[in-house]
């Protein structure tokens, strides 16, 4: 490579090298990760044995000078307090460099060479980090395409942040276009010619969704707004250029200044590193993203249903204690209607409050049924449990995906990345129920449980992986063994394809948490056309259900894009 | 055109840039200046004692049509032969005359006025209509009681959008201030870029979600990306080439008149097309939003209502979600329309043009797109307290019914009558005190714990 003319490595003034010193301090404090939790991840991933969320997390973390903590004035400012305070900590490093310069008599003239890197720190930032986010997109798994339950709730009965995603993910090709942007504007940013087009893409595309977040409550403001910001550091040298030539009309001479590499470890370190990122982050994450998009979409519970247990239908008779309860909407005890989906999922809804998941329900969960897009953001008396199906007795073992105390997710997203945030002083017990749960991709950051994912629970593990009788103990074993061995390890459900050691290891360690529980018999009747329930519910009372498969016509027809396999 | 000689020394242009430019031109000029005879049979039918937004809306919203029906590809490809056929003739023309002609620059930017001026009121147009909230409203009581699964695409992007006016807002800002940055030659490009982008995305949007904008969002990319191929090479060797770039160096001459008439016509064309749009919208907004029909409904009757009792003939049908004449819910809106929940199917009303113009009676937004309902707009006899019921889907112009309605305090109305069916039908509404999560969410964020 080549430097430009000898016009360019002029002397830059007093004021552009206190601005240079500031912004150098700003945006490399703003592009390494600042949270411990990032590099944990990182170092323990699996490099044989990769799942897309491992790539996604090198690429998506929260950054900023976060050591006096994440406060301003007493309040997070929205999530924004963290970029004031790392400015503020910048323009005190970026005087005091200034100072030691000045005391030294080591006054440079100019730091073409050291902005020139910094602009590479940024750009690969924010490249890698807008592929990320593209990849789910372009394999359209960030806004999956509503269940039947979520079908059968009333528009009123969403929280806007619902709606804003359940209105792209009925697009999946739309959503592909979104990635396809996304993607390419990353991707540009990896070249130096390109640079100026892939920051207005990025801005442009970003911007919009800054403001979407807002209107929404979308939950991912700090984030986008950390691409817009990125991006329009990028373009800081490009738009008064622009202005010269549109609008004053003047003949425009571009000054850009390149580094030499003349020497050939340079040129072969340079090439090296830069294959390697584009190989990583465009092709390995591409291929791990298609495989959880036919495999594993990471928004949707991963393992089939039972085959005959698929569709709408109509709750013909409900027994409760053997007692006839006649449909009315007004009835708080009787389900309304039932859905049993394509996948390990059933859902239904009962005329009564129940406490709500208002989070986003998405995040890096492996377990299916933490998978809780189908019940976040929706009321109507809408619920849904996760199912272990033992197809030999013909018994589901049921688990309510609403949990009162809520899990981390984005454990490595942090701060700046929308993921878990810390507020001082929170402890598990201090929660209240019906909390939101913390971030989402897409989520709001909110205090989660300092631990990890365990709530005080039965003790009996299941593990997957390893063949080990479950332990008998503290709270009953609720799933009998026989039954356990027929219903199989859970992990091993989905196509092996998808396996992964991350899956494994959150397997490995899950325990059976505090959750309403059902017990039930099913019988069908013709194909599952008709189905019979028969068990108990979770408030231990008996229940006898008939129910009649029914054809809905929804008039929301289905894509030809389809996520998962089931 | 004027003489000048700042111009005159200009390169000559080639052979094929002459061509292409008077394909170009033709083509432009046929698309954006109207000479559809419709355009004009629609300009007088105009009411201008009482000029509408919607009138206004009509008028920037100019497209030539050969086919009837939907806007179709087939149009433009209609458009793109005249200009062929038109530039062979104008070729022949020009050498016959000794080939006189070696640069078209002033005829350029004279094409590129008119383009800039039809794309700015284009997007201005739509610029405004969501501005002020009102291409895609609020959504009403029985959009809000509806399935999601019963929405068409289009009708789900719509509801998604009047869910965050301010959003919409922002939306309606981009769009004008692409469109005032065309009315000045120097931004005009910047204008173009902002409005390319943000048209690419309403064109995918509109074959994602099945709208009916795709052919006309389609045709303003290309106006827009026509205005920016004017700086695209110096753009290029800007910013990607990363060379010298030279700027514009056309100026337009005008004699002594000539800049007074100019400034004379750009101001009424933006008084007209912005001002007097924006002022008209705004009001618009505050008075009767196009969408919803602007007839008060039965006082204070608004909200969801419960069946408890239904009868037809003689028998008492009890809740069912199966039954397809069973009532499941009532919905009487704020105007003057009810809706019926039951399992009775519905053939949909797929309407999806935008018309501002339309009377209070003849506005369906409420019911387009949308499945599991039956909507009916109803007029009120107070004195004899009986309620004249009509169908507002099209498909089902035939039903009319008349309906006795009580109110016998509370919260209650008693509706009995006969339906098309002749059938007598009985049905005791009791409001329901619904509160819906879109709503409890945004008051209380989605931090605090809600049960519903």
């Amino acid at each position: 490579m080549s430097t430009t003319t000898a016009v360019t490595a002029t002397s830059w003034s007093n004021g552009q090298k206190i601005a240079f010193r500031i912004a150098f301090i700003f945006f490399i404090s703003l592009a390494i990760p600042n949270s411990v939790e990032w590099y944990d991840t990182v170092i323990h991933i699996d490099w044989t044995r990769l799942n897309y969320r491992d790539l996604y997390d090198i690429a998506r973390f929260g950054s900023g000078i976060n050591i006096f903590g994440d406060h301003l004035f007493g309040s997070t400012l929205l999530g924004y307090a963290n970029w004031i305070i790392t400015f503020f900590i910048s323009i005190a490093g970026g005087l005091i460099w200034t100072l030691i310069m000045r005391r030294r008599g080591t006054e440079r003239k100019e730091y073409n060479t050291l902005y020139y890197w910094l602009r590479v720190v940024v750009r690969y930032r924010a490249g890698i980090g807008i592929i990320g986010f593209g990849f789910t997109k372009l394999l359209p798994v960030q806004m999956p395409y509503p269940g039947l339950g979520l079908l059968n709730t009333n528009f009123g009965d969403m929280t806007a942040q619902k709606i804003f995603w359940l209105s792209v993910g009925i697009v999946p090709w739309y959503q592909v276009f979104a990635g396809v942007v996304e993607s390419v504007a990353g991707t540009l940013l990896f070249f130096r010619k390109t640079t100026t087009l892939g920051a207005i893409l990025l801005i442009g595309a970003l911007g919009d969704i800054v403001y979407v977040n807002f209107a929404y409550d979308g939950g991912v403001h700090v984030y986008s707004s950390y691409f817009v910001l990125l991006a329009a550091f990028l373009l800081v040298d490009d738009l008064p250029k622009v202005y010269n030539l549109l609008i004053r009309e003047r003949y425009t001479v571009p000054v850009n200044f390149y580094p030499s590499f003349s020497a050939l470890w340079l040129q072969v370190t340079r090439i090296g590193l830069k294959s390697l990122t584009i190989f990583l982050f465009l092709g390995v994450l591409f291929y791990l993203q298609l495989v959880n998009f036919l495999y594993d979409p990471y928004k949707q519970p991963a393992v089939a249903g039972v085959r005959t247990l698929r569709g709408n239908y109509a709750v013909t008779e409900f027994r409760l204690n053997n007692k006839v309860i006649p449909y009315s909407p007004l009835d708080s005890l009787g389900w309304h209607e039932v859905e049993f989906e394509n996948w390990s999922s059933l859902s239904f809804t009962v005329n009564k409050p129940t406490p709500l998941d208002l989070s986003n329900g998405g995040g890096d969960p492996q377990q299916d049924v933490n998978r809780t897009f189908e019940i976040t953001g929706v009321a109507g008396g809408r619920r849904v449990f996760h199912y272990y199906a033992d197809t030999v007795d013909k018994v589901l073992y049921l688990e309510d995906k609403y949990k009162a105390i809520p899990d981390r997710r984005n454990r490595a997203a942090g701060m700046g990345g929308d993921g878990y945030q810390a507020a001082a002083g929170d402890k598990a017990g201090g929660r209240r129920k019906g909390r939101r749960q913390g971030g989402d991709d897409n989520g709001t950051t909110k205090a989660g449980i300092s631990g990890g994912d365990t709530a005080q629970g039965p003790a009996a593990t299941y593990t997957s992986g390893v063949e080990k009788t479950p332990k008998e103990g503290k709270g009953k074993n609720w799933i009998p063994a026989t039954a356990l061995a027929h219903i199989g390890k859970e992990v091993d459900k989905i196509d092996p394809r998808a396996a992964s050691t991350r899956r494994d290891r959150e397997y490995a360690v899950a325990k059976w948490e505090k959750r309403n529980r059902m017990v039930l018999r099913y019988d069908t009747i013709d194909n599952g056309n008709r189905v019979i329930l028969s068990g108990v519910n979770e408030k231990n009372d008996s229940v006898y259900i008939v129910l009649d498969r029914i054809d809905k016509n929804f008039v929301l027809t289905e894509s030809s894009l389809q996520a998962g396999k089931y | 055109m004027t003489t000048d000689t700042i111009n005159s020394n200009k390169t000559a242009w080639k052979g094929y840039e002459k061509f292409a430019f008077r394909l170009l031109f033709i083509y432009f000029f046929l698309q954006a200046v109207p000479l559809d005879w419709k355009y004009y049979q629609q300009l007088f039918s105009i009411d201008w004692s009482h000029l509408s937004y919607g009138a206004i809306f009509d008028l920037a919203h100019y497209e030539p049509r050969w086919s009837s029906g939907p806007p179709a590809y087939s149009d433009w490809v209609i458009l793109l032969a005249i200009s062929l056929v038109g530039a062979f003739i104008w070729t022949a023309v020009d050498a016959r005359g000794g080939g006189r002609v070696s640069s078209y620059d002033n005829l350029y930017y004279w094409l590129r006025v008119i383009v800039r001026y039809r794309l700015a009121i284009g997007m201005i147009a739509y610029g405004f209509i969501k501005l002020f909230p009102l291409q895609s409203p609020y959504p009403s009581i029985s959009n809000l009681n509806t399935n999601y699964g019963d929405f068409t695409r289009w009708k789900l992007f719509s509801l998604s959008l009047g869910v965050v006016p301010s959003y919409e807002s922002f939306l309606g800002g981009v769009e004008i201030i692409g469109g005032l940055l065309l009315f000045y030659r120097r931004s005009a490009s910047v204008g173009a870029f902002i409005i390319a982008i943000f048209l690419g995305n309403v064109f995918m949007s509109n074959l994602a979600y099945g709208g009916g904008d795709d052919v006309y969002s389609l045709y303003l990319v290309s106006v827009a990306l026509f205005v920016l191929s004017y700086d695209a090479q110096r753009l290029i060797n800007l910013l990607l080439l990363q060379k010298p770039a030279a700027p514009n160096s056309y100026h337009p001459v005008f004699r002594a008149n000539g800049r007074y008439v100019r400034l004379a016509l750009k101001t009424a064309f933006i008084f007209f097309f912005v001002i007097l749009y924006g002022f008209k919208t705004g009001s618009g907004y505050e008075k009767d939003p196009y969408q919803f029909p602007v007839t008060k409904g039965l006082p204070g009757a608004a909200g969801i209502y419960n069946v408890s009792q239904f009868l037809v003939g003689k028998d008492t049908i009890a809740y069912s979600k199966t039954d397809s004449t069973r009532w499941q819910d009532v919905v009487f809106e704020k105007w003057a329309t009810l809706s019926i929940r039951s399992n009775r199917p519905v053939v949909l009303d797929s309407d999806n043009v935008e018309r501002p113009e339309l009377s209070s009676e003849e506005r369906t937004y409420e019911l387009e797109g949308s499945a599991g309902r039956h909507y009916y707009r109803y007029t009120v006899d107070t004195v004899d307290r009986m309620l004249t019921l009509q169908n507002k889907n099209p498909h089902y112009s035939d039903e009319k019914w008349v309906l006795h309605y009580d109110r016998p305090g509370g919260s209650r109305i008693i509706l009995s009558g006969v339906t098309t069916g002749k059938d007598s039908v009985y049905a005791v509404l009791d409001r329901v005190d619904k509160k819906y999560l879109l709503e409890e969410a945004r008051k209380k964020g989605r931090q605090g714990g809600i049960s519903l």
